[in-house]
């Protein structure tokens, strides 16, 4: 297991480099200069001038790569352009509230998805299943924006149960802020177990047709042992891979979602600085994003040598 | 809310906008809902919930580029001089002015006033800032300030700004960040830290507390404020960034905000006929035009642009795409300011006309030419009206739909034929005109790059003029040219609706948009 991860680590380093890289040069490439955003009202073009030197946007983009790079190796992220603060405390601000939700979503759609794709796939072809597929038709294809406005409507104008903007920590104030990612939770969980119960019922499906299935039927096993004892971990495997990914996917921010919801998250943080052209604000951050889908394939990795043991073996 | 309220008003044609101004500017004070405020006293207490669109950028007004920043700004700093609703000067830390002569103003400043940190505010303190505006690298202030040649400090309480011109400007522009006083020992300890902690730094109604990048931004009534008339009544104010329009609106509608800075436009006519919300209009300063390149074809030919702005239906655009929430535009100068003059209409559609430009023009058949413009909603439906209208006239115009840095940068860099430009405005003409019409070589907001010398020699006479009917008299002449000249095809002055619950109270719409909470209260 050691040497997976460690082979693993070690294939991460041409990833970061080429994402990097090419963020890099995709954002000067892109039209926009963040001083000109910064002062968009001011005539003053020597003061313009003065600032892009100072901030080293005046060199050649490979200057200013190396220069970032060189930094980065001293474990320094440079600090944001816009308002000076460094780029890893406003990442590391954000990285909260977007792993809480990436949490909560996850926990939602576990939930959801485990009940939901077993009992699909045990009964399939009857009303239950049908049912089933006709709930993961709607969340795959219900867009992100629209649920959670409809969300909003309900349970939050309508019924006024929960909060409709805004985020609070639920490390300082649980309740509310269990209460305060709600509805985005359910939004962004909705579709991930809509995606998890197709996943799950269809290799259940392929589990149950394997010839130890029969053997274990034949033993006088009770249907709930079969599947719980044997197919369920069979099954696992693409699960897992889909969650790693969708994990990756949450880390990175949840764009939308999170502009809707007002939250504070790294999705919108990206997507702020990339319109501010805040160059080293949106190298962090894709870096951040890069190592969350890193990781989290790594835990996929590691979650398929213990679901699997002869994966390990390899 | 009660029928006597002048705002109230529905239907906003130009002619009740302009009605509207007047009125707005009568009332001393306008109450959001008069019934409650006869009924009862101001209330001290409570805590009021602000939603915002986006977050300040910081909070040190010297470096500031932002305008929601100016919305915290007005309530923990103050200017030396401020507006009233008719965008006339008052008394703010400066009790009183004189000029002497056409390049020195002097400035009589209050006595007993403190910042929050305890120091005192006197004619070393605003010396200090002044110096500070015009010498710190990152000041943002420094055009806002160019006309200042120094400061001298003539009594404790007394100061004398020598100008290197004479700017009748000058005035106005202190009102806002460039006017506002920060403590020189604030500036000086915390540094750029200031920019992240405004405690202490400031003199007025609120003192600042807390601000949670990302999540709220916390003010508190100032105990000890020098002006004992009135408010502050609220024991805080609490700002709070909701990006999304709709979102920010239910949350006013399901009371989790109590006010909020803007009602787009297609939300006015639905939040009005809610009895949970009230609606206030703020005129604004705002001028919404698209500017023109004179530096290449096919705008550098005068034909052309006056063929375009010929083919526009005004009236049609603004109450098709701006739902009325606005008003038709006859220049850069809104109907706010003592400087609008009623008498020019804006520029009518003439089929006819375009037909004899285009001739003119050495295009009889038409053009095709290339619009850029935000992505943004309402932008992309005006881009496509004025596309339809010019294309009835026989003109063919693209649409290119950029963000906002793209924009500037593009218009920055004269990389356009037409292009949206949408200022916020200053409450003196000046600000809507000089910087986008006078001759300037090189990065300016002139990109149309108009270079006219009788367009010059007005703007530099509006700067010297003393009296307000001489200027009044200049910005007429100038608004006529520039409907001929065409730098800018005007289009329309916004309306800026603000919403509240109807429990505020006490809000004083001044038409620069900035919401001060000295004398709100919650009911």
């Amino acid at each position: 297991m050691g040497r997976l991860v460690l082979r693993r680590l070690s294939a991460t380093v041409p990833v970061l480099l080429l994402v990097t890289a090419g963020v890099f040069l995709l954002l000067h490439l892109t039209p926009g200069d963040p001083i000109d955003v910064m002062m968009a009202e001011s005539v003053d073009a020597t003061v313009k001038e003065t600032l892009r030197r100072e901030l080293g946007l005046d060199r050649p983009i490979y200057v200013q790569y190396a220069a970032w790079m060189g930094r980065l190796l001293r474990g320094d992220l440079g600090r944001s352009i816009r308002n000076g603060e460094p780029v890893i405390e406003n990442v590391s601000r954000r990285l909260r509230p977007s792993l809480e939700l990436a949490f909560f979503a996850m926990a939602i759609s576990l939930l959801v998805a485990f009940p939901v794709g077993i009992v699909s796939a045990i009964r399939r072809n009857t009303a239950i299943d049908r049912a089933g597929a006709t709930f993961a038709l709607f969340g795959i294809c219900m867009p992100n924006f629209l649920l959670a406005l409809l969300l909003i409507f309900f349970f939050g104008v309508t019924l006024r149960w929960l909060p409709i903007s805004g985020y609070t920590d639920p490390f300082e104030e649980p309740w509310n802020g269990v209460r305060s990612l709600a509805l985005p939770a359910i939004t962004l969980g909705l579709a991930l177990a809509a995606v998890i119960t197709r996943t799950l019922r269809s290799s259940l499906l392929e589990a149950l047709g394997e010839d130890y299935v029969r053997t274990a039927r034949a033993k006088g096993l009770s249907e709930w042992r079969v599947i719980w004892g044997h197919v369920l971990k069979n099954a696992l495997i693409p699960v897992v891979t889909v969650l790693g990914l969708q994990l990756g996917t949450l880390i990175g921010g949840a764009v939308i979602t999170e502009y809707v919801f007002a939250l504070p998250g790294v999705g919108r943080l990206v997507v702020d600085a990339v319109f501010a052209r805040d160059y080293p604000l949106v190298q962090g951050v894709v870096l951040l994003i890069a190592v969350g889908f890193i990781v989290s394939n790594l835990l996929v990795d590691v979650l398929y040598g213990w679901i699997d043991p002869r994966i390990r073996a390899r | 809310m009660a029928t006597t309220n002048p705002l109230a008003a529905l239907d906003v044609s130009r002619r009740n906008f302009l009605r509207l101004c007047a009125a707005a500017s009568g009332a001393s004070l306008v109450s959001l809902d008069a019934r409650a405020a006869l009924a009862a006293e101001p209330r001290r207490g409570g805590t009021l919930r602000v939603g915002f669109y986006i977050e300040a950028a910081t909070m040190d007004p010297h470096l500031s580029g932002s305008k929601i920043d100016r919305q915290v700004y007005h309530n923990i700093y103050e200017p030396l001089v401020t507006l009233d609703v008719k965008l006339g000067i008052k008394p703010g830390l400066a009790e009183s002015w004189q000029q002497p002569d056409s390049k020195t103003v002097v400035f009589k400043l209050r006595r007993g006033v403190k910042f929050h940190d305890g120091t005192d505010f006197n004619a070393e303190a605003a010396r200090f800032n002044f110096n500070r505006m015009k010498t710190e690298p990152k000041s943002v202030r420094k055009g806002e300030v160019a006309s200042i040649d120094s400061v001298d400090v003539v009594d404790a309480y007394t100061i004398k700004i020598n100008l290197k011109r004479p700017d009748a400007a000058l005035l106005a522009t202190l009102t806002d960040r460039a006017g506002m006083m920060v403590s020189p020992k604030i500036a000086q300890e915390r540094g750029s830290e200031l920019e992240r902690n405004a405690k202490g730094a400031g003199t007025g109604p609120f003192e600042f507390v807390e601000w949670v990048k990302d999540s709220h931004l916390v003010i508190k009534r100032n105990e000890s404020y020098w002006n004992k008339q009135g408010g502050p009544y609220l024991d805080r104010v609490r700002y709070r960034p909701i990006p999304d329009d709709t979102v920010k609106l239910q949350s006013l509608q399901t009371g989790e905000i109590d006010v909020m800075d803007y009602v787009q436009p297609r939300d006015v006519a639905g939040v009005k006929a809610d009895r949970n919300v009230v609606v206030v209009d703020v005129p604004s300063l705002a001028d919404f035009a698209y500017q023109l390149n004179h530096t290449r074809p096919p705008f550098a030919t005068k034909a052309l642009r006056q063929a375009v702005a010929y083919s526009l239906d005004l009236e049609q655009i603004v109450r098709g795409v701006w739902l009325n929430v606005g008003v038709p535009a006859n220049g850069p100068i809104p109907p706010t300011s003592w400087a609008y003059d009623r008498s020019i209409p804006p520029l009518k559609r003439d089929l006819a006309k375009v037909k004899a430009k285009l001739a003119e023009g050495g295009q009889p058949n038409g053009f095709t030419f290339t619009m850029t413009t935000n992505n943004i909603p309402i932008n992309v439906q005006e881009a496509e009206v004025i596309q339809a209208q010019l294309r009835e006239a026989g003109i063919t115009m693209k649409i290119k739909l950029v963000d906002s840095a793209t924009l500037l940068s593009d218009g920055n860099n004269k990389n356009f034929e037409m292009i949206s430009y949408q200022w916020s405005g200053r409450p003196d003409p000046d600000g809507n005109t000089y910087q986008f019409y006078k001759t300037t070589p090189g990065t300016s907001l002139n990109w149309s790059g108009i270079s006219n010398p009788q367009i010059d020699s007005i703007l530099d006479k509006s700067r010297e003029a003393s009296s307000q009917a001489e200027r009044k008299r200049l910005f007429s002449e100038l608004t006529k040219i520039l409907q001929d000249e065409l730098p800018m095809v005007f289009i329309v002055h916004p309306i800026e609706p603000k919403a509240f619950s109807p429990k505020v109270q006490g809000y004083e719409p001044i038409p620069d948009g900035m919401m001060r909470f000295k004398d709100v209260w919650l009911a």
